[in-house]
C-alpha cells in the first residue's frame, strides 16, 4: 500500500511540473499547445541518451533535457508566432506527431517500440536515490522549483505583459510591447520544464518507450491545466491530483482494460466540455482576477 | 515511371478525401472563426452513420449513404447548437471554444470505439471494389467515385456560394461579420447553415474511407488536422484554396513515400506546413487584412 | 505658422484593399504641442492612416517622418519605442485586467519584463517595480481615476474606461499621442471631462493627432485640422478655414 501511494505521490508531483509549465502557455499567455507530451518525451529521451550513451548522470541529463526541449519548441515557436491566429496550435500538433514518430522509428536512437531500459537512478553526493520515498522528495522538490519559477514568471512585470497578450494582443503591440519575442521566450521556459519532468520521470520508472508521449498525453496534461484552474498556481496541481485519482477510481469498478483507456478519455473529453460551458476558470480559478 | 503514376494516382484518390474534409472544415472556419476539431468527430460519425443504416437497419448502400450524409449535417449543427453557441453567449474566448471542441472530438471518438469496439468494421460495398485498370495505374472503383465525390463536392460548394441566396450570405459573414450584421443577416443562423453545409461536404469523406478500409474511430483526428493544414497553406477564406493546399498535401505525401520511408509520411506533411508559414504565411489566396479589424 | 519643423510628417501615402484605394496620396504635417484634427465622412481612410502611421499596416507608397526619421514600414512595437502611442476606437482595454495593471503596463518596467533580469536582479526589479507603482499612481490622479485603480478594467463606465484608454498612453511618456475618436459615444456631460483633458495633454507638451467625426466638436478640440476624403487630402488649416467651406461641409454631410 506504501508503495502503491509513495508511486502515486511521485506522479503527481511529475504532472503537476507539466501541468505547471503548459498552465504558463494556455492559462497565462492564452496560447493552446497540443504537444507538451512530446516535449515530456523529449526530456524523458534526452536525459536517458545523456545517461545511456553518453555516461552523463541525472543532473547532466536534466540539462539536456531542458535544452532540448526548449530547442525543440524555438524551432516550432518562432516560424509560428509571427502570425497571429491558430497557427501555434497546428504547429504544435505537427510537432508532436513528428515527434512521436521519431521515438517509434529512428530506431537506431531511441531502440523504436522498445524502448530504453536501464537509466540509471539519480546520484546526489554518491548517494543513490531509490528508495520510492526519496523519490517523493526529489520530485516534490523538483515540483516546488518549477512553482516558485512560475510563481515568479507570473508576479512580475513579464507576467502582466504575458496577461495582457491574453487578454488583448494587438493592445499590447501598441503598447510597445514585443508580443512575438514574449511569446517565443514563454514557449521555451515552459518546454525547458516540462522537459524536466520528462528527466524526472526517465530516472524514475528507468524504462521509457514511446507510448507514454502520444497525442493523448497531450491531451490529457492540458485537461489537467484546464480543470484544475490556470488563474492560481495551486490549481494546476489540484487538478493533477484529482485527475490522477480518477484511474484510480475506475480501477476500483472492476472495469475491463479494453474499456477503461476509451472510457478515461471520454471522462476527460466531458470534464472539459463541461468546465468550459459552466466554470472555464477551473475548480480553483477565481471567476475574475484583478489587483 | 509506373510507380511515380501509381503514388500519384493515390495521391489524388487521397486527396480527393482530404479536399472534402478541408472544404468542410475551411468553410466553417472562414465563416465562423472556430477551431472545430470536432468536425474530425463528425468526419467519423458520417462513417458509423452509414455502417450502422447498412448493418441495423438494412438500408441499401446509396441509402445508406445518403442518410449518413444528412445525419451528419445535423450533428455539425447539434454542436454548433448545443456547445458553441452557448459558449459565445457567455463571452467565451477563441481557446475555450477549442477546448471544448477537443474535448467533444475526445468524448465522441472514444465513446464509438466503446460502442462499436476500435478494430475497424468493413462495410459491404458490392461492385465498388472492383479493380480498374487505367494503364499502368490500378485503382477500385471505390477509388474512382472518390475523384468523382470530391470534383463534384467543390464545384457544387461553389455553385452554392456564388449563385444561391444562402451561400451569398456565408459569403458576407465570411468576410466580415459586423457588415453582415449591419445589412441584417441573422448571424446565428448563417452559422448553423455553415455547420449544415459544411458537415454534409466532408461526411463522404469519411464514409468513403470507411467504405475502402474500414470504419474506425481514430481517424477524425488526423484528418482534421490534416484539413486545417490544407487550409492553412491554401489560405483562410479561400475554398480554392483549401482544394489546392489539400491536393498538394495528399500529393506531398504520396509522392514523399517514393523516397522517403513511409512511416515518415505524417512529417512531411507538418514539415511542409513549417516552412509554408515561414515563407508565406497567409497561405496561396489568403485575404488580405481589412483596415477595420484593427 | 509655426516656424518649428513638423514633428510627423506624411507624404504621399497610399493605400489599397483589393482595387479600392483607401488611402490616396495622402500628405500632411503634424506641428508639436498643437492638436491636430483628421476629420472626414466615414470611409474617408483616417483610421487607415492611423493604422498605416503606427504599423498595424503596411504602406503601397509614401513615407512617414517622425522627427526627421521615417517609420513607414516598422512594426508597431518599435513605432511606439520611436515615440508614437495610439488608442482605439473600439478602447482595446484589458478588460480582466485592473485599472491600475492597465496604466502599468505603459510604464517603463524593462527589467521586470526581462527573463533574465527577473531571475538574476531581483533588487533592481523590485525598485524597478515600485517607481512603477508611484508613477502609475500619478497618472491615475492626472486622470481623476484614482479610486479605481483596483477595479477591472471592464467594470468602468464607459467614460472612465475612455480616460483609462487615455491614461495608459500618457503613462508610457511618448511625445506623440493618436487618439482614435476620443469623444465617440459620449454624452454632454462626459465631453465635458474629456475634452479638458485633452487639452491638458497639450499643456504637458504632448503632441495630438486625433480622428474626430463630429465636425461641430472639432473647433473646440483641433488647433489645426487635416480634411481627408475618400484618402484623399482635400484641406488643411485652423477649424474656422475648414468649417466655413461649404464645399467641404456639403461632402461630410452629404456623403
Amino acid at each position: 500500500m506504501t508503495a502503491y501511494l509513495t508511486h502515486f505521490l511521485v506522479m503527481v508531483a511529475i504532472y503537476a511540473i507539466l501541468a505547471l509549465s503548459l498552465n504558463l502557455l494556455i492559462g497565462y499567455s492564452g496560447i493552446f499547445s497540443l504537444a507538451h507530451a512530446a516535449i515530456y518525451g523529449i526530456g524523458a529521451y534526452a536525459s536517458a541518451l545523456a545517461a545511456l550513451k553518453l555516461g552523463l548522470g541525472f543532473w547532466g541529463g536534466m540539462v539536456v533535457a531542458a535544452s532540448a526541449g526548449a530547442f525543440a519548441s524555438a524551432l516550432v515557436a518562432i516560424p509560428s508566432l509571427r502570425v497571429a491566429g491558430d497557427y501555434y496550435v497546428v504547429a504544435s500538433f505537427g510537432l508532436q506527431v513528428v515527434v512521436l514518430a521519431v521515438f517509434m522509428n529512428w530506431t537506431d536512437l531511441t531502440n523504436g517500440l522498445a524502448g530504453l531500459p536501464g537509466i540509471p537512478r539519480p546520484r546526489l553526493f554518491g548517494w543513490v536515490i531509490d528508495q520510492p520515498f526519496e523519490y517523493v522528495f526529489l520530485a516534490a522538490a523538483f515540483a516546488l522549483l518549477t512553482w516558485a519559477i512560475c510563481w515568479r514568471l507570473t508576479n512580475s512585470a513579464f507576467g502582466r505583459v504575458l496577461q495582457a497578450i491574453r487578454d488583448d494582443e494587438i493592445a499590447a503591440v501598441a503598447m510597445g510591447k514585443n508580443v512575438v519575442l514574449v511569446k517565443i521566450v514563454i514557449a521555451c521556459i515552459s518546454s525547458a520544464l516540462g522537459a524536466m519532468a520528462g528527466s524526472l520521470y526517465a530516472h524514475y520508472i528507468t524504462y521509457i518507450n514511446p507510448s507514454s508521449f502520444s497525442l493523448h498525453e497531450s491531451i490529457f496534461i492540458a485537461t489537467l491545466v484546464i480543470l484544475g484552474g490556470s488563474e492560481r498556481l495551486a490549481g494546476p496541481i489540484v487538478g493533477a491530483f484529482v485527475l490522477l485519482a480518477i484511474p484510480e477510481l475506475l480501477k476500483f469498478l472492476a472495469i475491463p482494460d479494453t474499456i477503461a483507456a476509451p472510457m478515461r478519455q471520454i471522462i476527460y473529453g466531458a470534464l472539459l466540455i463541461v468546465f468550459m460551458l459552466v466554470r472555464p476558470e477551473g475548480i480553483l480559478g477565481r471567476a475574475r482576477y484583478g489587483r | 515511371m509506373d510507380l511515380f503514376l501509381q503514388l500519384a494516382a493515390t495521391g489524388l484518390v487521397v486527396g480527393s478525401l482530404y479536399v472534402l474534409c478541408a472544404l468542410g472544415w475551411g468553410l466553417i472556419y472562414g465563416t465562423t472563426l472556430h477551431f472545430h476539431v470536432a468536425h474530425g468527430a463528425v468526419f467519423t460519425l458520417a462513417a458509423y452513420y452509414a455502417y450502422a443504416a447498412q448493418k441495423f437497419l438494412g438500408l441499401p448502400l446509396a441509402i445508406a449513404v445518403i442518410g449518413a450524409i444528412v445525419a451528419a449535417a445535423l450533428s455539425g449543427m447539434l454542436i454548433d447548437l448545443l456547445i458553441y453557441q452557448p459558449l459565445e453567449r457567455r463571452g467565451a474566448i477563441r481557446t475555450t471554444l477549442f477546448i471544448a471542441s477537443l474535448g467533444l472530438l475526445t468524448l465522441i471518438e472514444n465513446l464509438l470505439a466503446i460502442i462499436f469496439a476500435p478494430d475497424p468494421l468493413r462495410m459491404d460495398v458490392g461492385w465498388l471494389a472492383e479493380a480498374v485498370q487505367l494503364g499502368p495505374v490500378f485503382l477500385t472503383r471505390l477509388h474512382l467515385l472518390s475523384v468523382a465525390t470530391a470534383i463534384l463536392g467543390f464545384l457544387a460548394l461553389m455553385a452554392f456560394l456564388k449563385y444561391s441566396l444562402w451561400g451569398q450570405a456565408i459569403r458576407a459573414v465570411s468576410s466580415s461579420p459586423e457588415m453582415a450584421r449591419t445589412v441584417g443577416i441573422d448571424l446565428r443562423r448563417v452559422h448553423l447553415l455553415t455547420y449544415a453545409v459544411g458537415s454534409a461536404i466532408s461526411a463522404p469523406a469519411g464514409i468513403l474511407l470507411a467504405m475502402d478500409v474500414g470504419v474506425e474511430p481514430y481517424r477524425g483526428t488526423t484528418f482534421v488536422l490534416l484539413a486545417s493544414v490544407a487550409v492553412i497553406m491554401g489560405g483562410i477564406g479561400s475554398i480554392p484554396g483549401a482544394l489546392l493546399g489539400a491536393l498538394f498535401l495528399a500529393l506531398l505525401e504520396n509522392l514523399g513515400v517514393w523516397k522517403i520511408a513511409s512511416e515518415w509520411q505524417s512529417s512531411i506533411s507538418f514539415g511542409a506546413f513549417l516552412i509554408f508559414i515561414v515563407v508565406r504565411p497567409r497561405g496561396l489566396f489568403g485575404r488580405k487584412i481589412q483596415s477595420a479589424e484593427i | 505658422m509655426a516656424a518649428e519643423p513638423a514633428v510627423l510628417r506624411v507624404q504621399g501615402l497610399s493605400r489599397s484593399f483589393g482595387g479600392i484605394q483607401a488611402v490616396d496620396d495622402c500628405t500632411f504635417e503634424v506641428q508639436p504641442g498643437v492638436i491636430t484634427g483628421l476629420i472626414g465622412p466615414n470611409g474617408a481612410g483616417k483610421t487607415t492612416v492611423f493604422n498605416l502611421i503606427t504599423g498595424f499596416l503596411s504602406a503601397n507608397h509614401g513615407s512617414i517622418r517622425l522627427q526627421g526619421t521615417e517609420i513607414l514600414g516598422l512594426s508597431p512595437h518599435r513605432v511606439e519605442r520611436l515615440g508614437v502611442v495610439r488608442t482605439f476606437q473600439h478602447l482595446r482595454l484589458w478588460n480582466k485586467m485592473s485599472v491600475l495593471e492597465n496604466v502599468l503596463l505603459g510604464c517603463a518596467t524593462p527589467a521586470g519584463e526581462n527573463v533574465f533580469s527577473l531571475f538574476l536582479r531581483a533588487g533592481a526589479v523590485r525598485a524597478e517595480e515600485q517607481r512603477a507603482r508611484d508613477r502609475a499612481m500619478e497618472v491615475l490622479s492626472f486622470f481623476g481615476l484614482t479610486d479605481r485603480a483596483r477595479e477591472l478594467a471592464e467594470d468602468l463606465a464607459y467614460p472612465e474606461q475612455k480616460l483609462l484608454s487615455m491614461a495608459r498612453i500618457f503613462a508610457t511618456d511618448a511625445p506623440v499621442l493618436l487618439l482614435d475618436e476620443p469623444t465617440s459615444g459620449l454624452d454632454s456631460e462626459s465631453l465635458g471631462r474629456i475634452i479638458p483633458m485633452v487639452r491638458r495633454l497639450v499643456d504637458h507638451g504632448k503632441t495630438i493627432l486625433l480622428i474626430e467625426h463630429n465636425m461641430e466638436l472639432i473647433s473646440e478640440l483641433a488647433d489645426q485640422v487635416v480634411f481627408l476624403h475618400q484618402g484623399r487630402v482635400l484641406a488643411a488649416g485652423p477649424p474656422a478655414d475648414i468649417t466655413s467651406d461649404p464645399a467641404l461641409t456639403e461632402i461630410y454631410f452629404g456623403v
